[in-house]
């Protein structure tokens, strides 16, 4: 058997190979073949490096930084609340919980309370947006292996949420909703009965994926038994969210710290047990329902009042008072020119995003730009991973692997 | 009856010791409590105290308990006494704020989106700090005169005038020409002019420099730029020989303003309006490519090429007395090091003329007569190098004499006139001028090499009294420019010798050697330091330095920025 040839020889082009070369011999050298970063079962722009002998993944390389916008940084330089459409693009299929998590971070370290509006309003954008990213994430696995019904019935009820959202922000994808100290706008007239109009619409296109995909036999085939991380190793890598729990682990922030009003709302948690593509699979198809419990009840139970608080050095004040008092258009431009005056201090909060928790380590040193910002993307523990669900498994089940555990180029590569 | 106990001996002999906000203060009987407090890093807030003027006491704002008085009192007027337990932060204090942060907006107009001192307005950030509250106001505010034209450089808006008086105090006690004066009582109160005169002092802008909100306003800068755009570098004025310390306001490539700032040798905090206006031919008129030709056949030249065709012309004449070499005292210490070393060692130049700006007025505070920040240093410097330093006279009768054929001259600034030396400059063969700007010189010139300024180099100048005083660069050399020193550093390579000195620095460590006024001079530890930015605007630098709003490509023609 011939030499395994190194990664770094592999990537050498000789565009004259000696004749050898060309010749195939049947003891196989090692391959290595780039997925990415233009692939498209490589959802943004990731590229993975993988070694094959035949067609089994010996290493599994991901290589990252395609989409990196220097995030961090960037945030360094603006005031509290223009970090909020930076915030958008990190998982930009469901932006409201970005926003909302880096809000709270900021709320808790000036040691605020919003008004409980604005908690609801909150949940219900947050879940909303989660059943959105799982949509999307289920419906690529399905287009990804071969299945592209599936996809269409995902996208097309993630579209009506995204109608929804974009009622509520303005906005399809880059949503910058909420500000500090609440939200900047009420919900719009009539949203509620649309939303629920919509649930039940989503409800039935979410239970057709269901029903084309998890009794699906090709598909069970390629996803049961696939993609398998122990429990040990998930945490060891850090595996937050449906990840974590398709492991058998029991952890969701919004039980284990309960934010919003998370702790008023009914909503079980899934649990899987094999840690395999398919148990991932199916703790999204379960999320998909128990958003849908939490979003109807919060709509039911959402009260009444204002959604920001009335704090002047946090909220700007309402317009009349800014064009019309002296007082108003001095904290708006305050706020605006020199951005809220966060307590010097530091503080990681997370909240549970889509895929795992999201976390944020914030510094102040009291001014009106953030001393540091630093965000822990789910989707980085997990993409760590990803060497260890594949290495001695075959090519094909990378696809399916790389589909569940829904890596984001955009709050991975920042 | 019995007599009163005893005073305690004070804790510390010949101090007075107290607590502010519990922290111990042990001061010099006298000390004004504001000023105490900063040293323990408490920040009473105040409108009408100023550390250079008297107390008046009249805007509330620093009112604080104590333990001696049952009510407030205000913290600019009350001596410190021994054991007085000061608190700043207490829940009646806030209130205190709280109200007279009302009060003094109740009629101030809601004008922060056209004031030229949002960004830097003492109200707004009172507000955010202490009173953050909603407007209660339900009836009509007070109308007043908005543009009331007090002077050639101040115009008053009299609604956004809080009455701190310190404008009025500050004409009494500092410029010593009370023009300015409180009128009326009660809600008709306000500031304004005696009639039938004018603000006219050589000290009027300093009163909007001093004042709080945006009520004094400044002729010359007002709707041209917002504060917030500006950045801000330490310098010094080079209206006249005084050297006042300024910051020097600017965007882009493009000063805006000069500012006092405090230097208690020299102009404490005030600076005069004729300096206070000195700033402008950092912008007009300037010369920024080298121009090789006289008159109407000049041409853009390189400044390699330049350098060469100079040297090339200079060379033949040196150490004749047919090469004349003007010296201008507008130039740094480090730029007439450089430059009379080059005339020196390369020219073979033992005697130099002084240039310069022609003299002006005197006036009875700061400015003086020499308008020009660095006859001082010229002179060290001359005798240090061993040059011969005649007055400009003498250069103006040799060339109509006709024993001079060439000059050679360090900055473009002439002290005078005389009938007949257009016509002298005519005849002669080889005129090279580093200029900052346009002028008579470089006009009649073979060749015009672009100088730079002080706001676009480091350095430093020698002050009438004798105090070398460090300078900052604002922002980097405009155009095809470059410092005196670098031309001179240039000139002398292109005459073949190795020229070292890379920098400013590097010159005047170099120079200093000779000159023994400057052996003693630490030129690194002088300098002002950059982070001192007070109303800098609350735009950071960029990650790489640069100002915001800096092209690599000059500053864009933005209207009203």
């Amino acid at each position: 058997m011939a030499e395994p040839l190194s990664p770094e020889a592999a990537d050498a082009y000789d565009p004259n190979p000696p004749e050898s070369e060309l010749e195939a011999h049947l003891p196989t050298k090692r391959m290595v073949v780039n997925l990415g970063p233009s692939h498209p079962a490589m959802h943004g722009t990731v590229r993975m490096k993988v070694e094959l002998e035949g067609e089994t993944i010996i290493r599994a390389d991901p290589e990252i930084g395609f989409l990196h916008r220097g995030f961090q940084k960037s945030c360094e330089n603006v005031t509290w609340t223009q970090c909020l459409p930076y915030t958008d693009r990190l998982n930009y299929v469901s932006a409201l919980m970005n926003n909302f998590g880096f809000l709270s971070a900021v709320e808790k370290l000036i040691g605020i309370d919003i008004p409980e509006r604005a908690k609801y309003i909150r949940v219900i954008g947050s879940e909303l947006h989660r059943i959105a990213d799982h949509l999307t994430c289920v419906g690529a696995i399905g287009l990804e292996l071969g299945g592209f019904s599936a996809f269409l019935y995902g996208i097309e009820a993630r579209e009506l949420i995204v109608d929804r959202i974009t009622e509520l922000t303005g906005a399809r994808l880059t949503t910058s909703f909420g500000r500090v100290g609440g939200l900047e706008r009420d919900l719009p007239e009539g949203w509620v009965a649309k939303v629920l109009k919509t649930l039940d619409k989503v409800e039935t296109l979410a239970s057709e994926v269901d029903a084309l995909l998890t009794r699906n036999r090709i598909f069970v085939d390629r996803m049961k038994g696939t993609g398998v991380i122990t429990a040990l190793d998930a945490m060891d890598f850090g595996f937050t969210g449906p990840c974590l729990r398709a492991c058998g682990i029991n952890y969701d922030v919004r039980k284990a710290h309960p934010y919003w009003v998370y702790d008023q709302l009914n909503f079980d948690v899934p649990i899987g047990e094999n840690g395999d593509n398919f148990d991932r699979y199916l703790m999204r198809i379960e999320e998909i329902k128990q958003s849908h419990r939490i979003v109807r009840q919060a709509l039911q139970q959402i009260p009444e009042g204002p959604v920001i608080l009335n704090d002047w050095r946090i909220a700007l004040p309402p317009k009349s008072e800014v064009y019309g008092t002296i007082e108003g258009v001095m904290a708006h431009f305050k706020l605006i020119m020199e951005g809220i005056h966060v307590p010097a201090g530091e503080l990681y909060h997370s909240t549970e995003a889509a895929n795992g928790e999201l976390g944020w380590y914030l510094v102040s040193d009291g001014g009106g730009r953030p001393y540091k910002v630093h965000v822990r993307p789910p989707g980085f523990a997990i993409l760590s991973g990803i060497a260890r669900m594949v290495e001695g498994r075959m090519l094909a089940d990378l696809i399916p692997t790389f589909d569940t555990i829904n890596m984001i180029g955009g709050e991975v590569e920042q | 009856m019995s007599p009163p106990p005893a005073k305690a001996p004070p804790k510390h002999q010949g101090f007075v010791t107290c607590t502010i906000d519990g922290a111990e203060v042990i001061a010099r009987p006298g000390t004004n409590m504001i000023e105490a407090a900063k040293h323990v890093g408490v920040e009473i807030p105040y409108y009408c105290y100023h550390p250079r003027l008297t107390i008046a006491a009249n805007c509330r704002m620093c009112l604080v308990e104590v333990s001696n008085s049952p009510k407030l009192v205000p913290a600019c007027q009350t001596p410190l006494s021994e054991g007085l337990a000061v608190k700043t932060n207490t829940p009646v204090v806030k209130e205190s704020h709280r109200s007279v942060m009302e009060f003094l907006l109740l009629n101030h107009p809601v004008d922060c989106a056209i004031c030229d001192q949002a960004g830097e307005c003492k109200l707004q950030d009172y507000y955010m700090q202490h009173d953050f509250r909603p407007s209660r106001l339900d009836d009509r505010k007070l109308l007043r005169n908005k543009r009331k034209v007090l002077g050639p450089l101040v115009v008053l808006d009299q609604e956004r005038c809080i009455l701190c008086t310190r404008c009025v105090r500050f004409m009494d006690e500092v410029a010593k020409e009370p023009q300015l004066g409180v009128f009326e009582r009660g809600s008709q109160e306000r500031i304004d002019i005696f009639p039938g005169s004018s603000l006219d002092s050589n000290y009027s802008g300093n009163t909007v420099d001093i004042c709080p909100v945006g009520a004094l306003l400044n002729r010359d800068f007002r709707f041209r730029a917002r504060a917030w755009f500006l950045s801000t570098s330490p310098s010094i004025c080079t209206g006249c020989s005084r050297g006042c310390n300024t910051f020097i306001d600017f965007f882009g490539q493009e000063t805006y303003r000069y500012r006092p700032r405090e230097n208690e040798e020299i102009n404490k905090s005030w600076l005069c309006d004729q300096g206070r206006l000195s700033y402008k031919y950092l912008n007009r008129d300037r010369v920024l490519v080298p121009t090789l030709g006289r008159g109407q056949d000049a041409q853009e030249t390189s400044a390699a090429e330049a350098a060469n065709w100079a040297s090339q012309k200079l060379k033949p004449l040196a150490n004749t007395p047919e090469l004349a070499v003007l010296a201008s005292p507008v130039a740094s210490n480090e730029d007439l090091i450089a430059c009379l070393s080059f005339v020196k060692q390369i020219l073979g130049v033992s005697r130099i003329h002084a240039g310069g700006r022609p003299a002006g007025e005197a006036d009875h505070y700061l400015m003086t007569a020499d308008k020009n920040p660095n006859r001082r240093g010229l002179e060290w410097i001359a005798n240090g190098l061993g040059l011969e330093l005649k007055p400009f006279e003498d250069l103006v009768s040799a060339i109509e004499a006709g024993s001079v054929k060439a000059l050679y001259a360090i900055g473009a600034e002439l002290p005078a006139h005389p009938p007949g030396f257009e016509a002298s400059l005519k005849r002669l063969e080889v005129v090279v001028v580093q200029a900052i700007n346009q002028g008579m010189l470089s006009a009649y010139a073979d060749l015009v090499l672009p100088a730079s300024p002080h706001s676009e180099d480091e350095g430093s100048f020698t002050n009438v009294d004798g105090f070398i005083q460090r300078f900052r660069p604002a922002y980097p050399t405009r155009g095809g420019s470059q410092p005196h020193w670098k031309w001179s550093a240039d000139l002398a390579r292109a005459a073949g010798l190795a020229w070292t000195a890379s920098s400013a620095r590097e010159v005047f460590r170099e120079g200093a050697k000779q000159i023994p006024q400057f052996a003693s001079y630490d030129w690194d530890a002088s300098a002002p330091p950059a982070h001192l930015r007070p109303g800098g605007g609350p735009l950071p630098a960029a990650a790489d330095g640069r100002p915001p709003g800096y092209r690599e490509w000059g500053t864009p023609r933005v209207r009203g920025i």
